[in-house]
């Protein structure tokens, strides 16, 4: 092997990238249950508001987090648990042996199951914008790009933290992957404005880069939506800058030293826990 | 004797679950998350019902909703506990052949699967409850509780459920990894569909009479009527309208009509599973993996 | 670094700690291994089922790390060094069901491929020529999950052997297959040794045949320790066993002549009227003395009816050591 580390590791990327774009588009139902299932949950939440007779923009916070639950869902389930099935299956042990970075093989996870993320989010916006008459204006497109993709960086490096986590898991990985849904979604306000859980709990949640990611979006795509607001756009683009270096970092150090936990007690191959 | 095999066959199975529901983390941690996952669920609606009422939650509405989210996790859980039992098997632990080989009736092994699962969410159910009413001020007042319709409307709800979800299982056999979406889609229709946390008269005249042909709907409703008989009545009186959809339907014409709709989506169930389970053996299916 | 052999071990000790009381004991799966294995060998690793064979395994393909001692692979601690070590090495386990039941075979294997940096072109060429020598051409693109038991074994040491590695370890590989699928495998691993000077292979099996034909040195192990470690052919030696000479004949008018042969030791004699035949057992000292024994029996005008060799197995040398067979 004589390429550099890095032509090294794009390869990992782009191979464990594969399975899961070719995987998807081999059993065709899944568009389906992409595309149209997600809107029922967003449907319920957004009938509550229309029952209450609430404010326009509430009902338009709940289509755009029923399309950013798509993002939290891959991370839990599409990337940071998946260590854990990787392992049952077999398939762990030969990416530990592999001469790459673990945080390829996460990568390659993630890069490959945005295509049915993306179609997930696309489609619940879209759609749950026509069904209930939502009208998005945004802001500022660039500034859109920014919060998105520092979200998507911090998301995803935070799911590579709670990956090395997982490695060691048995059966405690899918519960834990339960019990980060709905919770996360009450703390990082999925559903409605972060600010009303208090701005204690709010800035706790923060750490959760959806959050803030969330929130400034809610800025981009609503002209009432900085009344709703718990910091301004622009702080929250730093801070999400900062949670990208800190998980990513966080990261790798996590996946070095639970690879090694895992190595000194033998639970890294070992399966049914 | 048949009944007594398929009895021992319920039990073991239930046994099965039970261990693979408890036996993952220590008593704590599992009591920790049987707590936590139901309330925080239910806190989303109270922090969105919270911002646009100011966080007044001494009103018949709210309980309307927070019981309906409360009991809607049988539908949830069994539906996806029973999807669960083969796809686990199947995929993870590759024993689902040796199960379905084995001189068993299947559908009592997933059924006994699936008791635990009843039982572990009846746990979560109950704290909700009590957390809303000791918290939140949930209008549930065991003096008033109708426990006949309660008993009769959790029997007939829990045995439709429980079919369901083998249906939805049967299709498991036809489907490939990412098919547990069918069963969170059919729960989220149900979600809608069926008065679970905003009453029938929020949706369009045709999504209501959809609705009415669901069991879950009248289930959803016979048990608000069981719990908290006074908060419903007040909740049609307070406007003088049919604000729940089924509001000019008495107690008896909704458990009938629970009984009815059941029984029609039991027989469904059934032959659905019956043919996705003959589908399966005659492709292949019941022991492929589809991992990626 | 080491010198160069290819696998080195120093008082290499692994101990399984259980997570509570409840569990059990600790159980130490390797100890005190001091082992040797030379670029170029196939080297074998005999033992009964928890003799620490795959955890030797796991330590030496960075998958596990040792309670205490050292383990260098390629001249690399495994501990401190592993990356260097994964860049050289490649394992293939018995009844593997890894791989992703969606994807071809094909995919399956350039998928692989790619976590060792191979460029796609010489991956794509590398699979193909060895689905062709492993006879599944025509499995190319098929699915995964569509393959055999042997199929998918043919497809897991595909697997391993596509990254081209220095030393390969292969963990009981042709467990569960039928006879032309072993066979299969074998004369791949002895082509492939041959083929490439320098490097190595680290076997283990649980079948005797299989390490007596392929191996140039065998370890035998169990709880842990290694008991013996040498050539098949010495390792027989260490069992004093004879070499007899069984042989049926027509008939011997004169037995006598026999016992005056160098090498040969006690024989018998036993005729059997009903079939008419008479069975010679020479106990050989030393083979030298076979053909001089055949040429006294067709000098006296008999008839060879058959003719058997019984010598010490390796069957024999582990029942010694180990004190029984395979389960």
């Amino acid at each position: 092997m004589s390429d550099s580390w890095l032509i090294v590791n794009l390869r990992a990327i782009r191979g464990r990238a594969y399975p899961r774009v070719v995987g998807a588009t081999r059993e065709p139902s899944w568009v389906f249950f992409e595309i149209v299932l997600p809107l029922f949950t967003v449907a319920a939440y957004a009938y509550i508001y229309k029952f209450m007779d609430a404010r326009g923009e509430l009902i338009g916070y709940v289509v755009l987090g029923g399309a950013m639950t798509a993002f939290w869902l891959n991370v839990l389930w599409g990337m940071a648990s998946q260590f854990y099935w990787e392992k049952e299956i077999g398939n762990l042990q030969l990416y530990m042996m592999a001469p790459i970075s673990r945080m390829s093989i996460l990568a390659g996870m993630a890069i490959g199951g945005l295509l049915s993320t993306t179609l997930h989010a696309a489609s619940t916006l879209i759609i749950g914008a026509i069904i209930f008459d939502i009208v998005f204006h945004i802001g500022s497109l660039y500034m859109l790009a920014a919060i998105f993709l520092a979200t998507m960086v911090a998301l995803y490096g935070m799911g590579m933290m709670f990956a090395s986590l997982y490695m060691l898991f048995g059966r405690e990985a899918w519960h834990m992957s339960n019990l980060l849904s709905e919770p996360v979604y009450l703390a990082s306000g999925f559903f409605f404005p972060v600010k009303y859980l208090g701005a204690w709990a709010a800035a706790g949640a923060s750490l959760i880069p959806v959050t803030l990611g969330l929130d400034a979006m809610r800025q981009l795509f609503f002209s009432e939506g900085s009344q709703d607001a718990f910091l301004s756009m622009e702080m929250e683009l730093m801070l999400l800058l900062g949670l990208c270096g800190l998980f990513l970092v966080l990261a790798k150090y996590s996946l070095q030293y639970m690879e090694y936990l895992g190595k000194t007690t033998g639970r890294l191959t070992l399966r049914w826990q | 004797m048949a009944v007594t095999h398929d009895l021992r066959t319920l039990k073991n199975a239930a046994w099965l679950g039970w261990q693979m529901e408890s036996n993952w983390t220590d008593p704590f941690l599992f009591a920790v998350y049987s707590v936590v996952r139901p309330i925080s669920a239910t806190l989303i609606l109270v922090f969105m019902y919270m911002v646009v009422t100011g966080g007044e939650t001494d009103n018949a509405y709210f309980s309307f909703m927070f019981v309906g989210n409360a009991l809607y996790m049988y539908v949830a859980e069994v539906l996806f506990g029973v999807t669960w039992v083969i796809h686990d098997d199947r995929e993870h632990y590759m024993t689902l052949k040796q199960v379905y080989i084995a001189p068993i009736r299947f559908y009592s092994y997933i059924l006994g699967r699936s008791l635990v699962k009843i039982a572990i969410v009846t746990a979560g159910v109950l704290i909700t409850l009590v957390f809303g009413v000791l918290i939140l001020g949930v209008r549930i007042d065991l003096a008033h509780v109708d426990w006949i319709l309660l008993g009769a409307a959790t029997l007939v709800g829990m045995g439709c459920l429980s079919v369901l979800g083998l249906a939805l299982g049967g299709l498991t056999f036809l489907t490939a990894k990412h098919s547990m979406g069918i069963n969170e889609g059919v729960a989220g229709i149900f979600y809608v569909m069926s008065g679970v946390i905003f009453p029938l008269t929020a949706l369009p005249l045709w999504a209501q009479s959809f609705s009415k042909t669901l069991p879950v709907t009248y289930w959803m409703d016979a048990m608000r009527r069981a719990l908290m008989p006074d908060a419903m009545a007040e909740l049609s009186s307070s406007s003088g309208l049919d604000v729940t959809g089924l509001g000019n339907y008495d107690n008896l014409y909704v458990v009938a009509f629970l009984i009815a709709s059941a029984a029609v989506f039991f027989f469904l169930s059934l032959g659905i599973f019956r043919y996705a389970d003959y589908i399966a053996r005659k492709k292949g299916k019941i022991d492929w993996t589809t991992s990626y | 670094m080491t010198g160069q052999s290819a696998v080195e071990t120093r008082a290499l000790t692994r101990v399984f700690n259980p997570k509570s009381k409840r569990e059990g004991k600790p159980v130490t799966a390797l100890d005190t291994v001091d082992l040797r294995i030379e670029s170029g060998e196939l080297f074998g690793l005999l033992g009964p089922n928890g003799a620490g064979k795959t955890t030797l395994l796991k330590i030496l393909s960075t998958l596990l790390l040792p309670t205490s001692g050292k383990a260098y692979v390629a001249g690399f601690d495994v501990e401190k060094q592993f990356l260097e070590v994964r860049k050289r090495i490649n394992m293939v386990s018995g009844g593997e069901v890894s791989g992703y039941g969606l994807l071809t075979v094909k995919e399956n294997l350039w998928m692989f491929s790619q976590f060792y940096g191979i460029k796609s072109q010489l991956a794509n060429e590398r699979i193909d020529q060895m689905l062709e020598t492993f006879g599944l051409s025509d499995k190319r693109t098929a699915k995964v999950r569509t393959l055999s038991t042997g199929e998918r074994q043919k497809m897991n040491v595909i697997r391993g052997f596509l990254t081209d590695p220095e030393i390969i370890f292969l963990d009981e590989p042709t467990l569960g297959l039928d006879v032309s699928a072993s066979r299969v495998i074998r004369r791949y691993i002895v082509d492939w040794l041959k083929d490439n000077k320098g490097k190595t292979v680290v076997l283990t099996t649980h079948y005797m045949a299989e390490a007596d034909e392929l191996c140039d040195r065998i370890a035998i192990i169990d709880k842990g320790k290694i008991l013996a470690c040498d050539t098949p052919e010495r390792l027989k030696k260490m069992v004093r066993m004879n070499t007899t000479l069984t042989i049926d004949v027509n008939a011997v008018p004169d037995k006598r002549v026999f016992g005056t042969i160098p090498g040969v030791g006690n024989f018998t004699a036993t005729d059997d009227p009903e079939r008419s035949v008479t069975r010679l057992k020479f106990v050989i000292r030393d083979e030298s003395g076979v053909p001089e024994i055949i040429s006294k029996i067709i000098g006296q005008g008999s008839k060879i009816l058959s003719l058997q060799k019984t010598e010490p197995t390796l069957e024999d040398v582990f029942i010694k050591m180990v004190g029984k067979g395979f389960e």
